[in-house]
């Protein structure tokens, strides 16, 4: 009656009087086919119950076709292989973030060729920070969370709310099934068997001669759990890019300096830095004899500040509270509250810090008085006794310009020069000019005693000389370390755990339901579990046979629903 | 019924559309990402030749030319001349000329400073935060900042005397 030449609109109402939501397979109330191609099944589909899903509209406008768009399955599946072939892309070639300090629009280039070109100008370069592949993962995200509601609301309802009668078409077309003939009254057989039931772990409801047992439903919930793990493993991969959540830099640290961590309130200082190296001896077979120093271990001991006062203010020196110290090695990463330090690399090339030369007598040798130059910061006047040595100009890295005056080459150390003006006793009252060169090497190479005695207009009266080591100062080593922080990796592990959770009660438990009903001495059996049909068989015929009727697990599997038609 | 479902399902659907958006934005204009033409210009807070801290917000509502430079870089140093002549002419109308000093000491900026008659303000940038958010790359590197804080133009290599003044015509204007 109710299935009509308008299956549209007219088959919602059933038999048994309830009326269901559009959509709806099978009756909500009693369990009967409703749609053709339901009824033409001879064994039912069961997914979600045979409920309709909350997108089945009559009408969709265009909020539903979106809603409809992302509540698809199928859908779903497309974005996670193209997800999937978007993100094989990226491991062709390196991504950009590996490069320390590259120009992108070049590296590819020369590193590749004209591919590697094409790949930079598709932005293959950093696959997983384009607008593409971020907008896939929210799609994603967008497809997870609709085609949940769209399901678990309704598959909740038709859970929550069943009824125990079920109709005859719908007991005969489970895949597990059993007919036959019991001799006592229906409801008197149904209590005798409930007991049985029982003891299988299911929970048992009945209703005159009829029965619903069911087991571990919560399965049922599995994917749903699953999808809620993915989700928040999701938005903590999207938020990773929030400023302060995710930090990755390589940086350098020269020993005995404290160096602020960008976008934090820490200072790490290199406070040593050890490097074994492999004897010609011990070193692996494969590099013996080829003159390669390898380094064997190395260490970084670092000492964490954490910055208390004058933070901010770039005129003062700031205040260090120390808060941790650890040796850090490779894969032995310094830790603390999320702030991650891994060793990286290392450079033993020694920078100069500072020098304390003596102001000597260039005759005599007639020590007047030590002066300390820092090579980075120098001040403008010293005192050496009873002479005063004026910084008149500076130089980190001393060259001779185009018109052959004295410049800068670079701001680094490389080659440090000081001009003083030398004012003193036995100096003409103008005082003297005087370059320095802290370095040995420098002095050579830019003959330090020629252009002072240039300057002097002959020799220089006076000197500076560093006496002995211990008047140099300089930073033996720099180690380079990977400072990391990723506040979202918790919620990463998170959304990883509730996934597992997911996956563990979907994969491990399932979802068995057994409805039976007596009809004039009739027994008609169907059960219905979403996987190992093979246990089910057995757990009724087990249960069958307590009920001293013993049928073979075998003929319980509904044989394409050919043998119920003829009962 | 039918209604509550409806802005249930709105309201999903706008949180998913604001989320993603939010995510893509990020990425697109992602925090590591150097500042290009049309964009806000990055933040600065450097110690000044005149013992004091500077930032860009300081500096609002004024056209800016912001210009990296160090001694040890012969086009920086020369010219310095033309940026020195234009500060000359334009601070009157609300013009800012700002020189970074990259990676030096005070005594060596302080040394040149004094030999070329700089006047226009100098600020220093010795661990080069600043070139690392304005995303320098070769010396000198100019930024031409409108005074609403967005990046008119940006000039790598030498400026000379007439196109920068055209420059910084254009920049007040773009007002």
């Amino acid at each position: 009656m109710s299935q009509g030449s308008k299956p549209l609109i007219q088959n919602t109402k059933c038999d048994c009087g309830h009326q269901n939501p559009t959509g709806t397979v099978l009756c909500e109330a009693c369990g009967k086919p409703l749609t053709e191609e339901a009824e033409a099944q001879p064994i039912l589909e069961m997914r979600y119950d045979g409920v309709a899903r909350r997108s089945q509209k009559e009408n969709p406008g265009i909020i539903d076709r979106v809603w409809n768009f992302f509540s698809s399955v199928k859908v779903a599946i497309y974005l996670i292989l193209l997800t999937l072939i978007g993100s094989s892309l990226g491991t062709i070639f390196p991504q950009e973030s590996t490069f320390l300090n590259i120009d992108p629009s070049v590296y590819y280039k020369e590193e590749y060729g004209q591919l590697g070109h094409i790949y930079y100008l598709l932005g293959l370069s950093h696959t997983y920070t384009s607008w593409w592949f971020v907008l896939l993962l929210v799609m994603i995200g967008a497809s997870l969370v609709i085609c949940s509601l769209d399901r678990v609301l309704p598959l909740y309802k038709a859970l929550s709310r069943q009824r125990i009668p079920k109709h005859m078409s719908f007991l005969t077309r489970q895949k597990v099934i059993y007919q036959g003939q019991v001799e006592e009254d229906g409801a008197d057989w149904v209590e005798r068997v409930k007991p049985i039931i029982k003891k299988k772990g299911y929970r048992v409801r009945t209703d005159g001669g009829t029965l619903l047992a069911e087991k571990q439903r919560f399965s049922r919930w599995g994917p749903y759990v699953l999808h809620i793990g993915l989700i928040i493993f999701l938005l903590a991969v999207l938020g990773r890019n929030l400023p302060g959540l995710h930090m990755d830099e390589h940086m350098a640290f020269p020993q005995d300096e404290p160096v602020h961590i960008k976008n934090t309130s820490y200072y790490l200082l290199n406070d040593g830095f050890k490097v074994e190296f492999y004897t010609e001896d011990d070193m692996p077979e494969e590099f013996k004899g080829k003159n390669k120093v390898l380094p064997k271990e190395f260490q970084t001991q670092a000492i964490l500040y954490m910055c208390e006062a004058n933070c901010d203010d770039l005129g003062k020196k700031p205040e260090l509270v120390e808060v941790t110290r650890h040796n850090i090695e490779v894969n032995h990463p310094l830790n603390y509250k999320g702030l991650k330090a891994y060793q990286f690399d290392y450079d033993l090339t020694p920078i100069l810090r500072s020098v304390s030369p003596v102001l000597v007598d260039s005759k005599s040798g007639k020590e007047y008085g030590k002066i300390t130059l820092s090579i980075d910061d120098p001040q403008r006047e010293y005192q050496a006794g009873e002479y005063t040595l004026t910084l008149t100009q500076s130089f980190t890295d001393f060259g001779l310009g185009d018109n052959g005056k004295p410049v800068n080459l670079s701001p680094n150390p490389n080659a440090p020069a000081f001009l003083f003006l030398i004012k003193g006793p036995e100096l003409p009252k103008e005082g003297i000019q005087y370059f320095y060169f802290p370095k040995q090497i420098d002095k050579e190479r830019f003959n330090q005693e020629a252009i002072n005695a240039q300057l002097a207009g002959g020799e220089a009266l006076v000197q500076l000389d560093v006496l002995s080591m211990d008047d140099v100062d300089f930073s033996e080593s720099t180690t380079y370390l990977n400072i990391r922080v990723d506040k979202a990796m918790p919620f990463i592990w998170i959304g990883c755990f509730i996934g597992m959770v997911g996956l563990v009660m979907g994969f491990y438990f399932t979802h068995r339901r057994i409805w039976l009903r007596i009809d004039n001495g009739t027994l008609t059996l169907g059960a219905h579990t979403n996987k190992n049909w093979f246990g089910l068989r057995k757990e009724v015929s087990a249960i069958l046979k307590q009920m001293n009727i013993e049928v073979d697990e075998k003929s319980l599997e509904n044989n394409r629903g050919t043998k119920d038609e003829s009962n | 019924m039918g209604k509550s479902k409806k802005s249930v399902q709105i309201v999903i659907l706008l949180a998913i559309i604001l989320v993603g958006v939010y995510a893509v934005a990020t990425v697109v204009f992602g925090s590591d990402e150097v500042p290009k033409v049309g964009q806000e210009a990055a933040d600065f807070e450097l110690l000044g030749m005149d013992g004091s801290v500077h930032t860009m917000s300081e500096y609002e509502g004024k056209a800016r030319v912001i210009n990296f430079w160090g001694t040890y870089c012969p086009p920086c140093v020369r010219e310095m001349p033309a940026l020195q002549a234009q500060w000359e002419k334009w601070s009157s109308q609300g013009v800012e000329i700002i020189g970074i000093n990259v990676g030096e000491n005070k005594m060596t900026v302080e040394n040149f400073v004094a030999q070329t008659g700089v006047k226009f303000p100098i600020l220093m940038d010795p661990k080069r935060d600043a070139v690392a958010s304005f995303g320098v790359g070769p010396m000198p590197t100019t930024f031409f900042v409108t005074a609403s804080g967005k990046i008119d133009h940006i000039r790598i290599g030498e400026l000379d005397l007439n196109t920068l003044d055209k420059q910084i015509e254009q920049l007040v204007n773009a007002k």
